[in-house]
């Protein structure tokens, strides 16, 4: 091979290797704005988030029920204070969420949440919720935590949640990082 | 050709000074493309066993309802029968199954195999760009097998050896929740190696196909099946790193307490399922793409025809590649995707059947009117078009979000993707062997016992297969050792079409014994005008380094590739 086409190779070949890296990027990008893009678009069931209520009232009332886990490792109760409720769209509604510390030290949580069917995700606005930050309980301390929220009239607009009568909202506390590394 | 046979003598007396290194050094340090072309079909045959072992108790197994095999594979293995020890076994079994036979027998065969045997040939280049490269690619991939072989007799589920995730890897399961042991490690680091075995394959065919070509040898010139490795090389390229970086997540949630699949640190194990397709759609494609190369050539060969339509056939290939990155999800559809995605994904599915029937239509369009003879190439090459197109009708069934609600991990899938995979793509492998074999050994092989290899393993894997239809419609999950009693008749006739597939490996490699046995001498090309690729200009085997000066290439007025000069 002369020369020239050594080179030539060398350079076809130090470009592929910048696409194969390129690709590698990609993919932690994707990792990176994926939660981004869910929550900005409400998919696999990501809640919106409201300042305040809605300005109008829709014609429609659904269904709302409420779901609480503990995943394993984290010595918590959570609980709804109600099953369910039926709200119409545009009104706001407070649920308070009871939970208990059942460790003899203190704990911090997380709550991971969903809505199902997911498609009503992008109608679901929260205005107030556990969820927005850590929490923090003592040992045996309990507290009870109010999710403020309302269903956006606008899901009447939207053909596939035609058929929806009940949305569930479900949390699931998960130990905070650190606290989970600490007592492993 | 006399020409040929010309540059061929002074070929061999300029090499007489330096003869190929010989025993083991030639191959541990192969350079040649021949000879790594040589070693990559030895591993992929030796793959390609593995896998069907492996495929043969599971067929076994799933031969009546109950658990009959697997505890006694279990007890022997392990020295331990129990129930749940042999359930485990059955998963990493099947796991084992498709990884071997998607990353060390399909892709090894066809781009490791005939890639680096035909691509410099076919183009009029002295070998591949970067020799020393594709050596580190086929010994990677050994390394890369080694370690999976490895994770099957490690803990990987607590108290259980090997990992029983399925080819896909989804966490939580292969996550420290579901595979906290070693086993899971294991996988991951080998699919690692081959992904990079394959990354540094594609490079080196993207630069010989782009950079080496003899003068002459146009773009639009080359033969199909070197532009369908090209478009394979691009593929791999651009999928394969984000299988690296989604299993290096996966790796660094499992060791670094990273949080990339993990919710309890902010992230989404479904993530994972999106990168993975992201990659796993295109990957489809690697292991069938080459396989559309080789039944142009051969369906070309046979029929004594140019193949028809060339033009389309190019832009097919790169209509599939580029429409192959846009239809992951509909690997997804039951995850709870928003409506207008599964519709998005519905369309592009469906699309991809337009330019696959472009080449299915061209190959039928090639054969019409044509001098067909029936030589065993021939027939794996139509077998190859029958089942393909079968599996590909079957997948437009199922890229229906709706109707995959009720088929998603049915033994319906299972038929779809065998059909395109166990058949469309192995029968493709087998016709470019049986067209390649004299070239590449300047052996003939005995015609009669290909054709019987042949009649067997059609029968036999269609007795699989189809029935396999009835019971994914009749909604049997994959994936699951035991099944109930309903299904007993069509799981009993699918194993039967396994053992007779099995026979017909076992002719195979009887075939290949008493090839090399006979030792009947090949002429230069043994399958007549129709094969008018540079190869055939060659002597059989073709000498230790051919096309040392690039020859010109000329094209005479039935299309052949006629080498000149050179050397």
């Amino acid at each position: 091979m002369d020369a020239l086409a050594t080179r030539r190779n060398r350079t076809l070949a130090l470009a592929s290797v910048g696409a194969a890296v390129g690709m590698l990027g990609f993919a932690y990008a994707a990792a990176t704005f994926y939660s981004a893009f869910c929550r900005a678009f409400g998919l696999y069931g990501a809640t919106q988030v409201a300042s305040k209520g809605s300005e109008s009232v829709g014609g429609r009332t659904l269904t709302v029920l409420f779901d609480a886990n503990v995943a394993p490792g984290l010595d918590w109760r959570l609980e709804p204070e109600t099953a369910s409720l039926k709200l119409r769209t545009g009104k706001t509604a407070t649920v308070y969420f009871r939970a208990q510390n059942l460790s003899g030290q203190p704990l911090a949580a997380n709550a991971l949440f969903n809505v199902t069917p997911e498609i009503s995700g992008p109608w679901f606005d929260k205005i107030q919720c556990f969820c927005f930050q850590e929490q923090r309980l003592g040992p045996h301390e309990s507290a009870e935590w109010p999710v403020v929220f309302f269903l956006d009239p606008k899901l009447e607009t939207d053909a596939s949640m035609a058929g929806v009568e009940a949305i569930t909202l479900s949390y699931t506390l998960f130990a905070a990082r650190d606290d989970a590394r600490s007592t492993q | 050709m006399t020409t040929v046979s010309g540059f061929v003598s002074s070929d061999a007396e300029k090499h007489a000074a330096h003869t190929p290194p010989t025993g083991l050094r030639r191959y541990l340090f192969a350079t040649n493309h021949k000879d790594i072309g040589t070693l990559y079909l030895c591993f992929a045959i030796m793959a390609g066993v593995i896998g069907s072992l492996l495929s043969i108790a599971i067929r076994a197994e799933l031969m009546s309802p109950g658990m009959h095999v697997f505890p006694v594979i279990s007890a022997i293995m392990s020295g331990d029968g129990s129930d749940g020890a042999a359930r485990n076994l059955y998963n990493v079994f099947f796991s084992a199954h498709a990884l071997v036979m998607i990353f060390f027998m399909v892709m090894p065969a066809m781009m490791g195999g005939f890639g680096n045997w035909f691509v410099p040939l076919m183009i009029g280049a002295p070998d591949m760009a970067f020799p020393r490269l594709n050596n580190l690619s086929f010994w990677l991939l050994v390394a890369s097998f080694c370690m999976l072989v490895s994770s099957m007799f490690v803990e990987g589920s607590p108290g259980m050896n090997g990992f029983g995730g399925g080819w896909v890897l989804y966490p939580p399961f292969s996550s420290t929740m579901g595979t906290p042991g070693p086993a899971g490690d294991f996988i991951i680091l080998s699919l690692h190696l081959a992904g990079a075995s394959s990354i540094v394959g594609a490079i080196n065919f993207i630069a010989t196909i782009f950079n080496m070509r003899a003068p002459g040898m146009t773009l639009f010139r080359m033969p199909l099946f070197v532009w369908s490795v090209l478009a394979t090389a691009f593929l791999l390229l651009l999928a394969l790193p984000v299988l690296a970086g989604a299993l290096t997540m996966l790796l660094t949630d499992r060791n670094f307490h990273t949080s990339f699949f993990d919710p309890a640190g902010g992230g989404d194990p479904l993530l994972f399922q999106h990168l993975f397709w992201f990659f796993g759609h295109p990957e489809v494609y690697i292991l069938i793409l080459p396989g559309f190369g080789m039944i142009s050539q051969i369906v070309s060969t046979f029929s004594r025809k140019p193949v028809f339509g060339y033009m389309g056939m190019v832009l097919a290939m790169l209509t599939i590649c580029a429409l192959g990155f846009v239809v992951w999800a509909h690997h997804m559809f039951v995850t709870g995707i928003p409506l207008a995605e599964q519709e998005f994904f519905v369309i592009t599915t469906m699309a991809i059947a337009v330019p696959t029937g472009v080449k299915v239509f061209s190959w039928i369009a090639t054969m019409w009117g044509g001098s067909i003879a029936m030589r065993p190439p021939m027939l794996w090459a139509i077998g190859f078009i029958f089942v393909f197109t079968v599996g590909g009708v079957t997948g437009v069934v199922l890229a229906n979000a709706s109707l995959d609600r009720q088929l998603h991990d049915t033994y319906y899938v299972v038929a779809h993707f065998h059909f395109t995979m166990s058949l469309g793509a192995v029968f493709s492998i087998f016709a470019g062997f049986y067209y390649w074999f004299p070239k590449m050994t300047g052996y003939l092989y005995n015609e009669r016992l290909a054709k019987l290899h042949f009649w067997l393993t059609f029968a036999g894997i269609n007795i699989v297969f189809l029935p396999q239809h009835f019971l994914g419609f009749a909604g049997m999950p994959r994936r699951q050792v035991d099944y109930a009693d309903a299904f007993t008749l069509w799981n009993f006739v699918s194993s039967i079409g396994a053992f007779i597939a099995g026979i017909g490996t076992l002719v195979f490699l009887y075939l290949l014994y008493e090839a090399f046995a006979a030792k009947r001498v090949a002429a230069a090309n043994p399958w007549g005008e129709g094969a008018t690729t540079l190869e055939w200009t060659l002597p059989s085997p073709p000498p230790f380094h051919q096309f040392e000066t690039p020859p010109a290439i000329r094209f005479d007025g039935a299309g052949a590739a006629v080498a000149e000069g050179g050397h």
